[in-house]
Order: C-alpha cells, then structure tokens, then sequence
C-alpha cells in the first residue's frame, strides 16, 4: 500500500517545491512510481520549473469535479532515468484560475477534501502508484490543510528565520497534531558556516530541542540550488551534487516508515 | 398461535432480535440526550453544516477523531470507527450521533446496521 507525504511549511520560500520535486524524483529513480501533485494553488510553479508543455487538464479542475484524475496528470517519466515512474499533476498558474481559486466557499472546499481523500483508492489502490507528493501553499490555507488531512505523513519545511521558527512550532502544535499526523522537519537553507562551527550533531539537537519534532534532514544552504538556472530535479542532473545526497538520505528514510 | 411461533424459533435467533431492539434502543436514548444537551426538543429538521477541515479543526479533540475517520473511511458503521479508533463501540456511537445532530454527518438505516457519512454532494453551492 502506499504512501501519500504532504510538503508543507509556515512560511513561503522555505524550499518546499524543491524539496517536494526531488524526493519525488529521487524515489522515482529507485524504480517507484511516484505522482507530484501540485497544490499551491495561489502560486503554482512546477508547471515552470519542470518546464512541461500541452497540459490541458489540471488539479483545479479535478477539485472542481469537472474531470477525473487520470486526464490530469502528464507522465515525465523520460525526465528521469532508470526504471521508475514520474506522474506529475499541475495547478493552473493563469491569473483567472489563481483567482477563482481563491474565492472558493466552505462547502466547495469540504468537497475539495472529498477528491483529495479519493485519491487515495484511485491513484494508490487502482493505479498502484507507490508515493503521492502534495507541494502545498504556506501557511494555514484551506487547500493546503486539505492535503495535510489527506496525507499519512507532513514533511515540513522550515529555515532559520525566527517568525519561521515561531509559526512553525505552533502549527506543529495546533495543526498537525490535531489531526495525529505523523510529522518530520526538513530543516533548509542553513549557512554553511552554522553547520561548520557547530558541527551537524550539535545543529540537529538544537532543533529536535526547539521543535520537539524528528528532523528529517538538515540542508545547507545551496546557492546552485536556490539559482536552479536550469537544473531542478537535481537527483538526474547532478547526482554527486550534496543536494541530492541529502535528498538520498531523506528518501531513505521516507521508505523506511511503516 | 403466536406464542407457539415464537417458541418454535431457534433461541439463537430470539437473542439476536433482542440484541437488535436493544441496539436500536440504545441510538434512541443516544439521540435523547444529546438533544437535551443542546437544549432542543425535535430532531428534524437538521442544518446542514459543511464538515471543511476549519470546522475539523475548531472541534473538540474527541469528536475530530470521530469525523476524521468518518472522513477517511468515506462511509461506516460505529463499529468500524470504533476498530480504527480503539474507543468503545458505544462511545463512538454517542459521537456520531451527535455529528449527526450538529448537522456535519448523515446517518443512514440498512437493515441492521447504521452507516454515518459526509453528504459532500447534496449541499448546494
């Protein structure tokens, strides 16, 4: 059976959207089949970073009911080598979607968690796929709490800046608690020299210290990364790269949970 | 006649009709109360709340276990949401019943068994 991870964080610009495309991508190349779904229906870009062309279908329409999930998601298995398989589904990132979007009633978004909950049968039951990833919108929006209420585990996405750190221990408290749901920080974007004087173990009690949560992976802070400028999935294009090494080490221990 | 009839069943069967009308007793006075918690006399009719995940989230602990695996099973009876719960079948049953009364879930009769669930499509809008 498999597993459905939500990436989600308190703030934006955390590094969710890459995180989510490079696990996703690095299971993918281990032979799983994985399906990116993008969520962050404010600010789509996966659309942009994967450079993909001739969507016709998108989540926002899946969440509308007016399709099913399969006309929705475009299979980039070529962009990754190796046996595994790589299905992406892509928010809308026209103005109008982004608007309509956002002025969605209560009731559409209970259906809203209706679909999400569904796929559960039709992607992971039916269609076999081994991992679903939701990349989500920061913060305490309905569509991303959707997906975390849909989701068997919440990657979350945090840095060291403090209103960050802040509003992500509260949500650790008043959000993904609430609803049980198992939760691992990705700690991102850390100067190298934090990591260099206080060496990774000292960091990482530090964290486990201030946010009470496991900590599924500490990242420095990559200016190639952060520039991307042209390399995304870094688990194809740059497989010594440290990034991807890290990303290695979070799948692993992705795979590992029960 | 009729006490002949009933006396002619196997015992078996007498028991579990007993256990059913218990069963069905018990919902009833379940209902009772908690319409007499929210200070009401009559069941009908219900207001329909939306059951988003704001509302989820804004409830008490105890009746957001219950709704969420309602939620996650899609459609159930107490029993099974008391297997996925650990909680005891009458609890969950209190439980549901009174999502039912708040308007977030609907309940409904086949046979034997009551099956709650979440009507996402009937709401307009």
């Amino acid at each position: 059976m498999g597993k459905i991870i939500a990436v989600h964080s308190y703030k934006g610009g955390t590094g969710k959207t890459i995180i989510s495309i490079n696990l996703a991508a690095t299971l993918a190349k281990r032979g799983k089949k994985v399906c990116l779904l993008d969520l962050d229906f404010r600010a789509p870009s996966i659309l942009t970073l994967l450079k993909a062309e001739n969507v016709n279908y998108w989540l926002n329409d899946y969440l509308n009911g007016t399709c099913e999930i399969d006309r929705v998601l475009v299979d980039l298995s070529d962009k990754i080598k190796d046996n595994g398989k790589f299905f992406v589904g892509f928010a809308n990132p026209a103005t109008e979607a982004i608007r309509d979007m956002t002025a969605k009633d209560r009731k559409w978004e209970m259906r809203a968690l209706g679909r999400l909950l569904a796929l559960r049968n039709s992607l992971l039951n039916e269609k076999g796929f081994d991992y679903l990833i939701f990349d989500t919108s920061p913060g305490l929006q309905y569509s991303s709490i959707n997906a975390i209420v849909s989701a068997d585990m919440v990657i979350v996405a945090t840095t060291f800046d403090r209103s960050d750190v802040d509003g992500t221990r509260r949500m650790l408290k008043e959000l993904y608690e609430l609803f049980e749901k198992k939760t691992e920080i990705v700690l991102n974007k850390v100067l190298n020299d934090i990591v260099l004087k206080g060496g990774k173990d000292e960091v990482q009690t530090k964290i486990k210290d201030v946010y009470q949560a496991p900590i599924l992976g500490i990242i420095p802070c990559f200016c190639d990364v952060l520039k991307g400028e042209g390399h995304v999935i870094f688990a194809q294009e740059k497989p010594e790269h440290p990034f991807t090494r890290i990303l290695e080490s979070i799948a692993n221990k992705v795979e590992g949970f029960a | 006649m009729a006490k002949q009839e009933f006396l002619g069943k196997k015992p078996l069967q007498i028991l579990e009709k007993i256990r059913e009308n218990l069963e069905k007793l018990n919902e009833k006075m379940e209902i009772i109360i908690e319409l007499q918690k929210h200070d009401r006399r009559e069941l009908q009719p219900l207001p329909e709340a939306p059951l988003d995940v704001m509302t989820l989230l804004s409830m008490p602990d105890h009746l957001r276990k219950t709704a969420m695996t309602v939620c996650r099973l899609g459609r159930a009876t107490a029993d099974e949401i008391a297997q996925q719960t650990r909680r005891a079948r009458a609890v969950e049953s209190a439980y549901l019943n009174q999502l039912v009364i708040m308007g977030y879930l609907k309940k409904e009769r086949k046979g034997r068994k009551a099956y709650f669930y979440v009507d996402r499509e009937s709401q307009g809008g």
